[in-house]
């Protein structure tokens, strides 16, 4: 049963996404900047570094499936956040097996995952043609503001979940032992 | 061997063919969405209902509380708005009888009318995270009639269309999110048949307005502050549905056709309550009276 608490987090975070709009003030909504619910890619960061051992892919797979799920949710073309995810948080994974698993090392990869993954997600938009912005307005109107509040939302998953995950980490290292 | 040797970029070759298949494949507007898909979004549209009740709530209350402080002075304007829209319900009244009456007198019938349509009410349940795609859910879907190219609008005008619809939910893509592919036939009204029609072809994120090309043909004499609506032309909308208000008009970067900057009339942010308009038209055609080639394939609009 245990087992199922990690993809029933995931899925209720990739439905809450579709809510996150509300909770920014009409004024933002409306202006230039636009912020981005990267809140999946959140949880997948926490998992890669507090739930995954060493030669486990949990995180990368999650990546995959709930992407897909983004896509066929809310944008309908398939494969941009599916592999952006996926391969960022394969990235992720490799990294932190030369890191330790503490609260800074969370951060640095919070911060490398949300800039690569939208970056990914801006490239291929860019070539499908969903958007036409240049690069420097994309920086400063998309990432900036995007990753500022996906990190306040990584920090706010920090006391909910760091001790759980490590928790649940090791009962599942246990039951394969 | 060497070749399996190197098992990761085999599998990251694969992986990004895989990737250029799956988006080359969904990238371009799709009228039918696979049942997988279908299932997919039925099932999480159960679900973001159902979760939707709550936060609403919240999100409404706190709302509310602000409203309250200009509740007197609305209130005040409404009751004058109130009196002269009796002495319009009369007016509207005589109207529609005369038209009845004329219509009769030349054996139109109601459903003949590119004006007359059904409406679909719905509730928005979920709005896409990824802004540049402008998309929002809504809790009705094929089962309730619903199918892909319809108009979505407010109370106060139109919002956008339908893009794809599931069994039980369906996605409607914004009049902000629009483009070259999804063009809008409409028109300004004037007196004495000098109606001026043109397509809305676009959303311009700098002005944050709807880009209105004037045909060529048409009249030029545009002000600001007219009512832009839909004009029903294009076949697939219905007549009459409000777009926006002229806001500024300019000549195209070439100067050889007008093209005004339309300021959406609903507000794009805070939707709710949406109504889906079926044109009642297009139904009598399918029933076989009007056989002809131009009105199908029509997804332009």
């Amino acid at each position: 049963m245990k087992k199922a608490y990690i993809p029933l987090i995931l899925l209720v975070l990739v439905i809450l996404e579709g809510l996150a709009i509300n909770l920014l003030p009409k004024e933002i909504v409306l202006s230039d900047y636009l912020i981005i619910a990267h809140w999946v890619l959140a949880f997948l960061v926490y998992i890669t570094v507090y739930y995954d051992e060493d030669d486990t892919y949990y995180s990368v797979i999650y990546a995959f499936i709930f992407g897909l799920f983004i896509d066929v949710i809310y944008t309908g073309i398939l494969g941009v956040y599916m592999f952006s995810y996926g391969f960022v948080v394969y990235v992720m994974n490799r990294l932190r097996n030369l890191l330790y698993r503490n609260f800074y090392v969370l951060l640095l990869l919070g911060v490398i995952a949300f800039v690569m993954a939208d970056f990914l997600i801006y490239i291929m938009y860019s070539v499908v043609g969903i958007t036409d912005m240049v690069w420097q307005d994309y920086l400063l109107r998309r990432l900036l503001p995007t990753l500022a509040a996906n990190l306040l939302f990584l920090l706010f998953l920090f006391p909910i979940f760091k001790k759980r995950l490590i928790r649940w980490s090791e009962e599942q290292l246990e039951q394969g032992n | 061997m060497r070749f399996f040797r190197n098992k990761r970029l085999f599998i990251f070759l694969i992986g990004f063919i895989l990737l250029v298949m799956l988006v080359g494949y969904t990238y371009r507007e799709r009228l039918n969405i696979t049942f997988a898909e279908e299932l997919i979004n039925d099932t999480v549209g159960w679900i973001q209902s159902a979760v939707h009740i709550p936060v609403n709530f919240t999100v409404d209350v706190v709302s509310n509380i602000q409203e309250f402080k200009d509740t007197y002075e609305e209130n005040q304007i409404l009751k004058e708005q109130l009196s002269q829209y009796r002495s319009l319900v009369y007016e509207v009244q005589e109207v529609r009888k005369e038209n009845e009456e004329l219509r009769d007198v030349l054996n139109l019938l109601e459903s003949d009318s590119i004006r007359s349509h059904e409406a679909i009410q719905a509730i928005v349940i979920a709005r896409s995270p990824e802004r540049w795609l402008e998309q929002v859910t809504i809790n009705k879907g094929k089962k309730h009639g619903v199918q892909a190219n319809m108009l979505v609008m407010t109370a106060d005008g139109m919002i956008g269309k339908i893009q794809s619809a599931s069994n039980y939910t369906s996605r409607v893509k914004l009049v902000t999110g629009f483009d070259q592919f999804n063009r809008i036939s409409a028109m300004v009204s004037r007196e004495d048949a000098r109606n001026i029609f043109g397509m809305i072809e676009g959303f311009d994120e700098e002005t944050n307005s709807l880009l209105f090309r004037i045909i060529e043909e048409s009249e030029k004499d545009l002000e600001e502050g007219d009512l832009v609506l839909s004009s029903g032309m294009g076949g697939v909308f219905p007549a009459g549905v409000p777009i926006g208000t002229v806001k500024e008009v300019t000549s195209d970067q070439y100067g050889l056709t007008q093209i005004a900057l339309v300021e959406p009339s609903a507000d794009l942010y805070d939707i709710n309550n949406v109504i889906i308009l079926d044109r009642s038209v297009e139904q009598v055609e399918d029933l076989g009276d009007v056989v002809d080639d131009e009105t199908e394939g029509d997804n332009e609009e």
